[in-house]
């Protein structure tokens, strides 16, 4: 199968934004991909869409792709709605690059939206809630703050993870999101607040969650033989994987990690011929600060029960081994779940096309991405690779 | 003849103390009266009964498929209209073919359910077993004598033609007495006129009408009265025939409050467990009737009666836990789950009923879909769990952190535990031999004390999510031994969902 390549990616500002639609939202990210392309990029180019979202709220439930590709004159495009919760748009970037590797669409456009904040909420519970799982999980009272709560509560007993441990993760990438202009928290915050926060699920207070945003990001999929159309910089898509398990945590082998999440990284490693030490930055799926723990273990950046260890060592701070989360993560940047997958593709993008600010990784050449659906149900992970010299492939 | 064989009583861990309603109202109009049992935010008559009722089919050393007739008597159903005694009896497992009874309308009507279950034994003399089951939990205006007094408690009697408490004798009453206690169609509070001395003739005249009409005039080692407050049954001793310090030694208000329609039998629960030869049992239902029982025991009676509180409210917390003081659930949303999905589930819900898959012997919970052992498809065996486990993950769910669905009952509760435990097999099934050693929903989770003790070979637990009750959450830590009951989950469209939770082991 042919290469994939990502030319182009762009997203909104993440955050509450009561004077813009889920369409004038995503007309946004799609400009500022269409935008980012180094050379020129004609939208009339682009053969299929993916497009993730939820449809938290209740908007436009049915034919929700089309409903965006059409707004921003992509009439007739073939246009897919993906829906894996909260991994929709990491799955939609999966989808183009199925299209285009097995040579069914040249150009593919893969993006997400939301719109959260625009409801009541009681009612953005409901929504919330609909990726668990609704029959016993939900109705033993959980939302996803519980659930995550309950896999920190085994992580703790099970290796002495401390409650410190999950602050410093808010700590780290509130840093890290006061450096990016989308995000939505975008404010530092110390230790002490990020201990001494109200608490939502015991041991997770609000620090450990991330907020309800809207938002919506884009990224442009191409294949190996248009990619010099567009591009001398290429960014290949060198590693991609997914997997599945059952929606509800109890269902569920292990509570002190994500299956679905490693057997996503194993497959994308695989593909990329590359092992963890060889990523340079990673943006991870961090909606609970437990999440981006089990997240280092389950992505192999260290043993099973170190997290701790590794985000206390700083090597996963902007300017560590292996900064996590540059764009603020969920947890600053924000988490328009449709939108959030594809959104850590324009990170990615940023950071390999050295246009990430003053968060920029030093001339980085490789980057994961990690979206995670519900609390496990679907994940996917992507390895981009900056191409130094393409004849030398 | 017909004789009580078993009997179980229940209250709520909570109590008030009439100190609290003073501290609040500057006054407390319960005569009598120096503690009360309440009700937690996910307790009614129907789970009330149903935790007597298992404590009476234990004590029995019965099973729900024993009981033949079964009964539930309350003045305060769940709901006005709609049959309680097919959950009850789906909890209990009784047979679908049971023949069912459902009392209500008064506080009499608990008495009235067990004249109905001798009725019932003595028309059928051939070894039938009949299942009593009273709860009662009365609410009144928060300004008023009633609602002081209201209690919360629950019964039950298992009735067999033959066992060591006979009722010997038995008489009933009624002369219309209108405004006395009475709630309107459509009314959430029991009221009453409170005309005092009209009152008081009323509940005087019935009780004596009825003890008067029993063949042998009692004289009885206790007398259980009807107590809708703690001196009310007091000035009936003259007409029952009976000394205030007979109706002293059986009488459970000063402690319980009042219990409505499971007033008489929760007093008389507990006479017969304690050994007391001869009763005199009166009930009273405004309006007015009345029953009267003359019990003549020879034996023990076997007898689980659990009438001890654990937690002490303050007025504040007493508002909240019965939802005086909060809101409904909020206008729905997206997440959903259908009236007829969830009674397809009531036998998991109910009675843990799992699945073992035939070829590797995995257990699943619930019991649908490919096995989490072996991933195959062919179809389960039914299994019951046994009702205890081993808690494998654990939060404390605190504001904003709850489903919209349990939004009220957390604002009524407080933070509760939601958690994710490994239930046991049932014992028998636990001996099984099975081809590995296992756990069901495929939780080799690490974390689980459960899943790493055993020595047997087949499957143990299962793993299941489930609310904690009956507990402050921080009483439910990783490791920690718990059992399930029944309690209201949540309510949706009108329709209360009921099903299992955990609460900490009992020794």
């Amino acid at each position: 199968m042919r290469d994939a390549y990502l030319v182009g990616a762009g997203q909104s500002a993440y955050g509450a934004f009561p004077e813009e639609s889920y369409r004038s939202l995503f007309r946004t990210a799609f400009d500022a991909a269409v935008d980012s392309v180094p050379d020129e990029f004609d939208a009339d180019e682009i053969d299929e869409a993916f497009i993730g979202t939820l449809g938290v709220g209740g908007r436009q439930l049915g034919l929700s792709g089309p409903a965006v590709t059409e707004h921003v004159g992509l009439d007739g495009v073939p246009c897919t709605r993906v829906e894996n919760a909260c991994a929709a748009s990491g799955f939609a970037v999966r989808q183009a690059v199925q299209a285009v590797k097995s040579g069914m669409a040249d150009v593919a456009l893969a993006g997400g939206f939301e719109v959260m904040t625009d409801t009541s909420s009681d009612a953005t519970k409901y929504w919330l809630g609909v990726s668990g799982e609704t029959e016993w999980e939900r109705l033993s009272g959980t939302t996803f703050s519980g659930v995550y709560a309950q896999m920190a509560s085994a992580h703790m007993n099970e290796y002495g993870t401390t409650r410190e441990q999950l602050s410093r993760v808010a700590v780290k990438n509130h840093a890290n999101g006061a450096k990016n202009p989308h995000a939505q928290l975008g404010f530092e915050c110390t230790l002490a607040d990020a201990q001494s926060a109200p608490v939502v699920a015991d041991p997770l207070n609000l620090y450990h969650c991330c907020p309800t945003s809207d938002g919506a990001a884009c990224a442009l999929i191409v294949g190996e033989d248009v990619v010099d159309d567009y591009t001398d910089d290429p960014i290949r898509v060198a590693g991609v994987g997914a997997g599945s398990d059952s929606v509800g945590l109890f269902q569920r082998d292990t509570y002190t990690g994500v299956p679905a999440s490693r057997r996503a990284a194993e497959t994308a490693y695989e593909m990329a011929d590359i092992d963890p030490a060889d990523l340079d930055f990673a943006e991870v799926h961090d909606c609970f600060a437990i999440a981006e723990l089990l997240a280092y273990e389950d992505l192999g950046f260290c043993e099973p029960g170190d997290a701790g260890d590794l985000i206390e060592s700083g090597a996963t701070e902007l300017g560590g081994d292996l900064p996590v989360n540059t764009s603020g993560g969920l947890k600053s940047k924000g988490h328009p779940i449709g939108a959030t997958g594809a959104g850590q593709v324009v990170e990615a993008f940023k950071q390999l096309s050295g246009k990430a600010g003053d968060r920029q990784v030093e001339t980085p050449t490789r980057g994961l991405t990690h979206n995670v659906g519900g609390s496990g149900g679907a994940a996917v992970v992507h390895v981009f690779e900056k191409q130094q010299e393409v004849s030398a492939r | 003849m017909t004789a009580v064989t078993a009997v179980g009583a229940y209250t709520p861990r909570f109590r008030i103390s009439a100190e609290a309603f003073e501290a609040a109202w500057g006054h407390f109009q319960a005569a009598g009266i120096s503690e009360k049992a309440v009700p937690a935010a996910d307790e009614d008559a129907l789970t009330m009964g149903y935790e007597a009722a298992i404590r009476a089919l234990e004590a029995a050393e019965l099973e729900g498929t024993d009981v033949d007739w079964l009964a539930f008597a309350t003045s305060t159903p769940p709901v006005a209209e709609g049959d309680l005694t097919a959950r009850l009896g789906a909890m209990l497992a009784v047979s679908e073919s049971a023949t069912r009874h459902v009392f209500t309308g008064s506080t009499r009507a608990g008495t009235r359910a067990i004249w109905a279950g001798v009725d019932a034994i003595d028309a059928n003399a051939s070894g039938a077993t009949a299942l009593v089951v009273t709860a009662d939990a009365p609410v009144g205006h928060p300004d008023g004598e009633l609602d002081h007094a209201a209690g919360a408690g629950a019964a039950a009697l298992v009735l067999e033609p033959d066992g060591p408490a006979h009722i010997a004798d038995r008489a009933e009453f009624a002369r219309p007495y209108p405004g006395t206690r009475f709630r309107n169609t459509g009314d959430d509070e029991t009221q009453g006129l409170g005309v005092t001395q009209y009152d008081r003739r009323a509940f005087t005249q019935t009780i004596g009408g009825a003890v008067a009409e029993l063949e042998r005039e009692p004289d009885p080692e206790a007398a259980v009265i009807q107590a809708p407050d703690g001196k009310l049954p007091y000035r009936a001793a003259g007409a029952a025939g009976v000394d205030t310090d007979d109706i002293q030694a059986a009488a459970t208000v000063h402690d319980l409050g009042d219990l409505g329609a499971a007033s008489v039998p929760v007093s008389l629960a507990a006479a017969l467990a304690a050994g007391t030869g001869s009763i005199l049992a009166v009930s009273y239902g405004s309006g007015a009737g009345a029953d009267a029982f003359a019990l003549e025991t020879a034996g023990d009676v076997p007898a689980r009666i659990d009438l001890e509180g654990e937690d002490t409210l303050s007025y504040a917390e007493y508002l909240r836990q019965r939802g005086v003081v909060t809101t409904g659930p909020p206008s729905g949303g997206g997440a959903y789950v259908s009236v007829p999905s969830w009674q397809r589930s009531i036998p998991q819900r109910y009675r843990l009923e799992a699945g073992r898959c035939p070829d590797c012997g995995a257990l699943s919970f619930p019991p649908t879909g490919a096995c989490d052992g072996c991933g195959t498809l062919d179809a389960a065996e039914s299994v019951e769990l046994a009702g205890t486990g081993t808690v494998e993950a654990v939060t404390t769910i605190s504001q904003g952190g709850a489903p919209p669905e349990f939004a009220s009952h957390q604002s009524r509760s407080g933070d509760y535990a939601a958690a994710i435990v490994a239930l046991d097999a049932a014992a028998d099934d636990r001996d099984r031999d099975g081809d590995e050693n296992r756990n069901g929903n495929g939780n080799g989770n690490e974390t689980a004390g459960a899943n790493t003790n055993g020595d047997t070979a087949t499957p143990r637990t299962v793993s299941v999510p489930a609310m904690g009750t009956d507990a402050a959450p921080d009483a439910f830590a990783v490791g920690d031994r718990v059992e399930t009951t029944i309690r209201r989950i949540y309510t949706q469209e009108g329709v209360t969902r009921y099903g299992f939770k955990i609460r900490p082991q009992t020794p």
